[in-house]
């Protein structure tokens, strides 16, 4: 049966099935996603009024049999934090099930009447509109246990009180196996945007529903293999490999050594607290307190890389999960704080409110570089924190994310891009990264650009990876590989198999070619990449970006980082040549 | 001969050297004129153990690619060493301040295209 999409009215409380149009036909994920909203959302429309949509989309080999990690789902919308185009993506248990409805991608719109909330319960039958009342106001761990009792072994879509109050560092939660608000598609506040549409969570049931179609299974079955056989003979990858044993968080030590760990928002690329806070210290807390805490964690059924974590309180009961790197980093490193006990706090406090992490913890830097707290303040940035989930007028401004806290306490020294603070690489020191964080049509993302083989990105013989030469031309292909990879539904982290084992790029393409019916190979990733690359890049012309929007904070251009003493000299000429094929045709 | 001392950080399998699970930190005392090789070989750390390896925020080594350890050491120097198995994306080091000899190294490597890989393999420091 063809694959459907669900559109939702919340003015009318309509649900219909339509369709896939042939100019979607081909999209999945943030491909769909993007085209979506490149189609049916006005650039200039304000990401909280009646015109902007959220849409929701799996990728395209997530739901099928034991494709492995692929459980990842693509939000999309106009976003409240950068005004421009966004997708942001979590695992957990929504895409699988979104799947097996047979759904191509769900698209919310419309505005219900003011104050009135509801929870979508999305079925094989169709949808009901259940009246929300009662989980306003409620945090996401009380909201997804609540919706359990009614609907168990469901996906839980949720927002908690900083999505309900449309704040632009609202992130949309995704119920983990365990029930438990740790996946996030935090980044970009699409959080307020489904609090505008008055959607607080949405349930869905795969009860009954049906398989995914594959439309070519022996070819599905042999790229399914290449491709967990590469996965589980990587290194970063395999079991008890780096991410397994240590999480995400396995990076906090190494870009401490490397002098890029952004410290005390930004001002050092060293922390004397690092291993404090590192993935080998929570790897041995976890293992110590024991009970239900958990390295090697899954986060969505079949994933086979596994870098999630459980970390446990005290008594060893499941406090809280995921403590990754760039949570470890946002709400320690770059606070000034070394306590693991007040990250593991203030990553819960973030999972509850529905924040992502990242922007919660560099609005916390901020707050400390205007004086509100000193940095290293750990029970202060807590506290700070829970202000949000009370509404307070204080934390309203905190979760409005950086650049509108700033404003507020008169800040300068403000690491954004397009209105969305960076990650925890420094771009002074690791200056690849910058270029992707200056140039992608998402802000300031570490996700933007994965790297990925130069035999399948066609990079020139010439091109020296080490020199500060191509870099634009090398940004522009990760960026088009990792576009590519949102689509698959595949977790990005493949992307370590697919980039050192010539057989997990094939396995990788051959299943998205077997469970599509598309004749894809290696030698098109890019060019389809560079497709939602281009409708992504326009849309954010048509809302007003310019080359200007595509620059590192000023303050990196003339402040030394610590230890290396270096500023940001790649030079907006090169920025610029990372996008100037989508209008004069030279890629 | 003056001595000089160094303090070395030891992550993942190879922290059990010095009496860490994870994580292990010491000062080493070494003769004046030591390299980064005197230093590995005193804590007994192989070619096949270790991954990243930096010195003073300048990274030396990766995963599978050892360089010699010719680096002379300073009284007062930080080194930062890594077990193999330790992750580090390309996407993520593109750009970092390397020294001369990884940076020839990896330049060598698939016509220089080997330097953004995420993991190596030199067969000289197979075990």
């Amino acid at each position: 049966m063809a694959k459907k999409i669900l559109r939702i009215n919340m003015t009318d409380l309509t649900a219909t099935y339509e369709d896939v149009p042939e100019k979607w036909a081909r999209w999945a994920g943030r491909g769909l996603t993007s085209h979506i909203i490149f189609d049916e959302v006005d650039p200039t429309c304000h990401p909280l009024g009646p015109h902007n949509k959220l849409v929701i989309a799996p990728g395209w080999v997530t739901g099928s049999p034991a494709a492995p990690s692929s459980g990842r789902t693509s939000f999309g919308a106009k976003s409240p934090l950068t005004g421009g185009i966004k997708e942001s993506n979590a695992g957990g248990l929504s895409g699988q099930k979104i799947a097996r409805l047979g759904l191509a991608a769900i698209i919310i719109e419309g505005t219900p009447p003011a104050n009135k909330w509801y929870t979508l319960v999305i079925t094989k039958d169709g949808v009901k509109f259940e009246d929300a009342a009662p989980l306003v106001g409620k945090g996401m761990y009380e909201t997804d246990e609540i919706l359990w009792e009614k609907y168990p072994n469901t996906a839980v879509i949720g927002i908690g009180p900083a999505g309900e109050m449309k704040l632009s560092n609202a992130g949309i939660s995704v119920n983990d196996p365990e029930n438990k608000p740790g996946r996030y598609a935090g980044r970009g506040g699409l959080g307020a945007v489904m609090g505008a549409r008055g959607v607080k969570a949405i349930v869905v049931d795969d009860t009954g529903g049906s398989t995914v179609e594959i439309a070519n299974p022996e070819l599905f079955k042999i790229g399914r293999r290449k491709l967990t056989e590469a996965t589980q003979e990587h290194a970063l990858t395999k079991k008890d490999g780096a991410l397994n044993t240590y999480g995400t968080a396995v990076l906090v030590n190494i870009l401490n050594e490397a002098g890029g760990l952004p410290t005390r928002n930004f001002s050092s690329g060293q922390f004397e607290g690092a291993a404090k806070i590192s993935g080998e210290m929570l790897n041995e807390v976890i293992t110590e307190r024991g009970g239900e805490g958990e390295v090697g964690h899954g986060c969505h059924p079949g994933c086979i890389i596994k870098c999630s974590n459980i970390y446990p309180d005290e008594e060893g009961k499941a406090y809280v999960s995921a403590i990754e790197y760039e949570t470890a980093w946002a709400l320690g490193a770059n606070c000034g704080i070394d306590d693991l006990e007040y990250v593991a706090h203030m990553t819960r406090e973030c999972n509850d409110a529905g924040l992502d992490t990242i922007e919660a913890g560099n609005t916390i830097a901020i707050a400390m570089e205007a004086g509100l707290l000193e940095f290293g303040d750990a029970k202060g940035a807590l506290e700070l924190l829970r202000e949000v989930k009370n509404g307070t007028y204080l934390g309203r401004i905190i979760g409005q994310g950086v650049e509108a806290t700033a404003k507020a306490f008169g800040v300068y020294r403000v690491p954004t891009v397009k209105g969305q603070s960076m990650p925890a690489y420094e771009p002074r020191a690791v200056k690849g990264i910058g270029i992707t964080y200056a140039t992608t049509p998402m802000g300031a993302d570490h996700t933007a650009g994965y790297t990925i083989a130069p035999e399948i990105a066609g990079v020139s013989g010439k091109l020296d990876p080490l020199s500060t030469e191509g870099k634009a031309q090398l940004s522009l292909t990760f960026q088009a590989a990792t576009a590519f990879i949102d689509s698959t539904g595949y977790c990005l982290f493949t992307a370590f198999p697919i980039l050192d084992i010539p057989k997990g790029w094939e396995g990788m393409a051959e299943t998205v070619a077997g469970v599509t019916g598309m004749d894809i190979t290696g030698d098109d990733v890019i060019d389809i990449g560079k497709e939602i690359l281009k409708v992504e890049r326009l849309f954010n012309e048509r809302a007003g970006f310019t080359s200007a929007d595509d620059r590192p904070p000023e303050f990196m251009r003339y402040e030394k980082l610590p230890p290396h003493n270096v500023v940001w000299d790649v030079t907006d000429e090169q920025l610029d040549e990372v996008f100037n094929w989508v209008h004069n045709g030279k890629a | 001969m003056e001595n000089i001392q160094v303090q070395v950080n030891l992550y993942g399998k190879i922290a059990s050297k010095a009496g860490g699970r994870h994580i292990a930190r010491l000062n080493l005392t070494l003769p004046q004129g030591a390299a980064v090789c005197d230093l590995l070989a005193q804590l007994g750390i192989a070619d096949h153990e270790r991954g990243y390896l930096f010195v003073n925020a300048v990274l030396c080594e990766v995963p599978g690619i050892s360089t010699g350890g010719a680096e002379v050491l300073k009284d007062g120097d930080h080194v930062g060493i890594f077990s193999l198995d330790h992750m580090w994306p390309y996407q993520y080091r593109d750009g970092v301040p390397m020294s001369a000899s990884l940076k020839q190294t990896l330049s060598a490597q698939d016509s220089g295209h080997g330097a953004m890989r995420h993991t190596y393999q030199n067969k000289k420091t197979d075990p």
